[in-house]
């Protein structure tokens, strides 16, 4: 027999590395004596779409298109420290590296704009397509090129706020900041088999701010499929310090037919201290997946599992015992 | 030492093969056709997926010397010199691409599908690419972009 249930999982997680560990990014801006905007970071691209939010965040305070931007990566002959990509924070962290040091480039070309155009205040001074120009009277204009002489080069370096917790109580702030994340699933457990199909989900995903929308949700698909595979399907099979699943025909993983369809809501509630309000999701979308089908698993067939991954060996000897 | 004849993306190719080289070392070690990835090697992952004579395969699992007289398309020749092919295309339209590995076997199973079912459902999708792993984008924006070029593809055919 089928049995369908449903249940639902929130959960948060703190992003950077945490518990007082120095998490530092550093990120260089340049424009150099033709006008072209260089950026500086590390932030290692596996997927995620890291190279282009700060892509993104450059364009955005500089007004320039995305093609705009020459972004130097991941070679570190020529770019400073940014971090792993790991603890889900290079949005956040190495954003914020990006966005100071970005900053203080734009201000320093209106300083040499305010100079050229001889003008008394910086006030009205708009950046757009390498062009800096009076607002108020946009004649009044200089090109980056005919502006720098010597290339302007900018390094900033954000280091994360965190606290490590006491040895003794377990107190602290051991993170900053927060990404909360909460999934509803719906399954149909197989009474015969044991096997358990996840055949809905909805993920509702708070972000901080959505730098862009189609990788988030290019992410969500992501973290549910691992965090489905978690739940009820990848063991390792450690024996005496030896991994037994070692290979995809015995470590299974989701495949097309194991996902499903899934209606994505992102939740923006910008964050203080962070790049446009943006926080890292890269993990915090793996999590609620797996409590949220255990707890469909309860709800369909009455067995509560302790333990992942909930296999379909497992679901029958559970419904066995119970009969 | 083995002589064997077969056609590549269209090209004719005649060539000597060790007969325990696969089909997978023949397209990336001699041909330097390296869009082929190698993943698992036992033809659990998809990644070296490529078509031969209409049907997908893992060229992990074919010898080399079994290609002999076939016609095979890897992901080099799914463009047309600079035009991407359309379902290429919608791979980028869609977001379906993340770290990338799987993409080339992923598009030359999407390919191998609509050849046969230009319709296809999106559960028909699912189980066109059920013999590819994916661990980045969980599928879900793959099969949107597959959805979207079967529609391209007709809508060009009607043209």
């Amino acid at each position: 027999m089928k049995k369908r249930g449903k249940g639902i999982a929130a959960t948060f997680y703190g992003t950077g590395y945490g518990n007082g560990f120095p998490d530092v990014s550093k990120a260089v801006a340049e424009v150099d004596h033709d006008g072209n905007v260089n950026i500086y970071v590390c932030a290692t691209e596996v997927g995620q779409g890291a190279k282009t939010i700060i892509i993104q965040m450059v364009a955005e305070i500089l007004g320039l298109g995305m093609n705009d931007i020459h972004l130097i990566s991941e070679d570190t002959s020529q770019t400073l420290d940014t971090g792993t990509a790991a603890a889900s924070r290079q949005t956040y962290n190495t954003g914020n590296a990006v966005k100071k040091a970005v900053e203080v480039l734009k201000s320093k070309l209106l300083e040499k704009a305010k100079e050229h155009l001889k003008l008394p205040s910086l006030l009205g001074l708009e950046v757009k397509d390498k062009v800096i120009y009076l607002k108020t009277f946009p004649k009044k204009r200089v090109c980056f090129k005919d502006l720098i002489e010597e290339k302007i080069s900018v390094e900033e370096t954000f280091t994360a706020q965190t606290v490590q917790m006491d040895e003794e109580t377990g107190q602290g702030a051991p993170y900053w900041p927060y990404t909360f994340s909460c999934y509803g699933v719906e399954v149909e457990v197989d009474t015969e088999t044991g096997i358990i199909e996840v055949i809905k989900g909805v993920c509702a995903q708070d972000v901080g701010r959505a730098i862009n929308p189609e990788l988030i949700e290019g992410q969500i698909d992501g973290g549910f499929s691992m965090g489905l595979g978690y739940g009820i399907m990848e063991k390792l099979n450690c024996k005496d310090g030896e991994i037994k699943n070692n290979k995809f025909s015995k470590y299974l993983i989701p495949t097309a037919l194991d996902m499903p369809e899934l209606e994505k809501i992102i939740v923006e509630d910008p964050e203080s201290s962070a790049p446009f309000g943006a926080k890292g999701i890269g993990e915090p979308v793996i999590l609620p997946a797996a409590p949220a089908i255990l707890n469909a698993i309860y709800d369909a067939i009455g067995v509560r599992f302790y333990e992942i991954p909930v296999t379909p060996d497992k679901v029958l000897s559970e419904i066995n015992r119970e009969i | 030492m083995n002589h064997i004849s077969l056609t590549i993306n269209k090209k004719m190719y005649s060539i000597d093969v060790e007969e325990d080289v696969r089909l997978i070392d023949l397209l990336r070690d001699q041909l330097f056709l390296t869009g082929t990835k190698e993943g698992c090697g036992e033809g659990e992952c998809g990644a070296c997926t490529v078509i031969m004579d209409g049907r997908v395969v893992n060229s992990c699992l074919v010898m080399a010397f079994q290609a002999e007289g076939s016609n095979i398309t890897t992901i080099e020749g799914m463009s047309d010199k600079d035009e991407l092919h359309p379902i290429q295309k919608a791979f980028l339209d869609k977001g379906a691409v993340q770290c990338g590995f799987c993409t080339p076997g992923m598009v030359l199973s999407a390919k191998s599908l609509l050849d046969k079912n230009e319709n296809p459902t999106r559960e028909e999708i699912r189980e066109g690419i059920s013999g590819n792993l994916c661990r980045c984008t969980g599928y879900n924006k793959i099969v949107d972009a597959i959805e979207l070029a079967s529609k391209e593809i007709r809508e060009e055919k009607k043209e």
